[in-house]
């Protein structure tokens, strides 16, 4: 079973979940959309003002690289989903693009430091669990999730 | 949809950009041209007021990044003021509040 797949397997166990989904357009002038969704969402379900804040830049820096990476055209789009739970919210992010370099994930070097390339970093060191799915002629998915309570 | 503001003071030979609302892959591109602007303009360090930016994400720490090294080849340097949390927490997590002068 994929990462993704057994994530899903996990949600359903654990209770019911509600979905709201946003798809937008490569565009950069729709992410601010996308944050306003996030912090509109995790802050219904009770996360306290600087946890509402890490999910949204956390939700931006997938967006980014979704319009970034995910795919060159401006009249293509990627999709958001928010799967709200009881105690967890799920955030899936999908392009049609070719994925991420995994060097993007470690600590940024502060001898050299890079003008891009934070984005994956920041979101992995934001949420509490982060995965990654690329599949071929579909795309990469970003999974992420954030706990109450924890 | 989302913006940024900027205004200039330039006190007494201290130049200070003032950032207003909010920096994201929208808006970096007129951000890095205002801040590349402030650089020519002024001899000097460069002051950035942050306290009514109240939004940065990875792309607005591309154009300082960017920006600083410019800076330091030249012997000049960046001082960000006045941060909010959720601001300064992305230069906390980076690492990066340890080659940028974050002032209170």
């Amino acid at each position: 079973m994929s990462l993704a797949g057994s994530m899903e397997k996990e949600e359903k166990i654990n209770g019911c979940e509600d979905r709201v989904v946003l798809v937008l357009p490569n565009k950069p002038e729709y992410v601010s959309l996308a944050r306003l969704a996030a912090s509109g969402i995790a802050g219904r379900m009770g996360f306290d003002v600087e946890t509402v804040e890490d999910i949204k830049l956390a939700v931006a820096e997938a967006c980014t690289n979704a319009i970034k990476h995910g795919c060159c055209k401006e009249d293509s789009e990627y999709r958001i989903e928010f799967g709200v739970g009881e105690k967890c919210l799920t955030i899936s992010i999908a392009d049609r693009g070719c994925g991420m370099d995994k060097k993007d994930l470690c600590q940024p070097d502060l001898q050299n430091p890079r003008e891009g390339g934070l984005g994956l970093f920041i979101i992995n060191t934001l949420m509490d669990r982060v995965e990654f799915e690329t599949a071929p002629n579909t795309g990469f998915t970003i999974t992420m999730k954030k706990y109450l309570g924890v | 949809m989302s913006g940024a503001e900027y205004c200039y003071q330039n006190d007494g030979g201290r130049c200070v950009v003032k950032v207003k609302g909010e920096i994201d892959i929208y808006t970096a591109a007129e951000f890095k041209k205002q801040i590349n602007a402030a650089i020519e303009e002024v001899t000097g360090d460069l002051h950035i007021d942050c306290s009514e930016l109240q939004y940065m994400d990875s792309t607005g720490l591309g154009v300082l990044i960017g920006a600083l090294k410019r800076m330091k080849e030249q012997g000049r340097n960046i001082y960000l003021e006045n941060l909010r949390p959720n601001v300064r927490k992305l230069f906390a997590i980076t690492g990066l509040d340890k080659i940028f002068i974050l002032e209170v």
